[in-house]
């Protein structure tokens, strides 16, 4: 697991809780919706952290104000740690 | 800014930046949270210029849900101490569903405070004291069957975690708090009292929809009032209907608090 990997995985643990994340394993495919069935409440916190982590270069309401909510209840894990490396990248 | 503390309660907030007035926003009822904007109208708001502010109301989504003090007057000053604590003075409200209530009655108390109202299939004009009957027998049969059939249990027992959590929020603030005895006291906003509004106010109702009659009663009463009737739909236009509400929201936002750039922003 990749360090922005494991960053998003260890937000994810604080908004859902561990016991459930016990059950599932995360993976760059596991999807927000499907996989880990999380509310939409819990995306909007998730999203917060990754702002609060990332700084507003990584610019998530941007991102995600470009997709309607059934694209971003469909986004794997995998497409926000590409979304955070990609723009970590453009700044370095 | 994820969390602020307004009369001694947790609440959690969320701003999208924008240099333009302040747009404030007020989600439904039980189920909704400060979501259902955040992933419709907040941003598009923001990008056109103004400052949203989004926040779950006392008991909803991410806030503290003490036992009791849902009653209209309690949002409203939950409404205002929220603002307070963020240092937003005059503001223009948003609300959908049941926060058109927390809207009007906001606008009604302190209208220094509130300069404008877009209320989304809003509850609360009407003409008698029983106005919200329907509300309340769904309510209370979604609560008794939330609590003898333990739906929220057997939603998580059978793996659906995001309606099990649904069911478990609905469950704690119908049978666990004095919400429902709160609403069922609650008083509708008369045609008397919508005449004496003197802000304002865009209507935005589904064609089809049950609070239909509401709209009517506000474009007849409220002295600036225009009414947008969205053509199919019914209750759910804010999710369904998040486009069309934006073509009418930003150029009527852009000329009642004086941001022309939002005008140009509709898509």
């Amino acid at each position: 697991m990749n360090d922005v990997m494991s960053e998003v995985v260890q937000m994810l643990t604080e908004v859902v809780g561990e016991d459930f994340l016990l059950d599932v394993e995360v993976g760059p495919e596991t999807s927000f919706s499907d996989d880990l069935a999380l509310e939409s409440i819990e995306f909007v916190a998730l999203v917060d952290r990754l702002r609060a982590h990332y700084g507003d270069r990584v610019d998530f309401p941007a991102f995600i104000a470009g997709l309607d909510l059934d694209q971003i209840m469909n986004l794997t894990v995998g497409d926000v740690v590409e979304h955070i490396t990609a723009r970590e990248e453009a700044h370095a | 800014m994820p969390d602020v503390t307004a009369r001694g309660l947790r609440f959690h907030v969320q701003e999208c930046e924008g240099d333009g007035p302040v747009v404030v926003f007020l989600h439904g009822l039980v189920i909704d949270n400060l979501s259902s904007f955040y992933y419709t109208l907040a941003a598009p708001v923001a990008a056109a210029g103004a400052h949203s502010v989004l926040y779950d109301m006392r008991g909803h989504g991410r806030s503290e849900r003490p036992a009791t003090g849902y009653s209209v007057q309690d949002s409203v000053a939950d409404l205002f101490a929220v603002l307070d604590a963020l240092g937003h003075d005059r503001v223009h409200l948003v609300a959908n569903s049941f926060g058109g209530v927390i809207a009007l009655n906001a606008a009604l108390l302190r209208p220094d405070r509130v300069a404008g109202l877009a209320l989304i299939e809003a509850h609360g004009p009407a003409e008698r004291s029983f106005w919200h009957e329907d509300l309340l027998n769904t309510l209370a049969k979604s609560a008794l069957l939330l609590e003898y059939e333990r739906t929220a249990d057997q939603l998580l027992d059978s793996g659906q975690r995001r309606l099990g959590r649904i069911a478990a929020t609905a469950d704690a603030l119908l049978n666990g708090t004095t919400l429902m005895d709160d609403l069922a006291a609650a008083e509708p906003v008369r045609p008397a009292v919508l005449a004496a509004l003197d802000r304002p106010v865009l209507a935005i109702y589904g064609q089809h929809s049950d609070v239909a009659d509401a709209g009517r009663l506000l474009l007849r009463h409220v002295p600036n009032c225009t009414l947008h009737t969205l053509t199919g739909h019914a209750h759910t236009v804010l999710q369904e209907g998040t486009a069309e509400i934006l073509e009418v929201l930003l150029p009527w936002l852009a000329h009642h608090a004086a941001a022309p750039a939002l005008a140009g922003a509709a898509r």
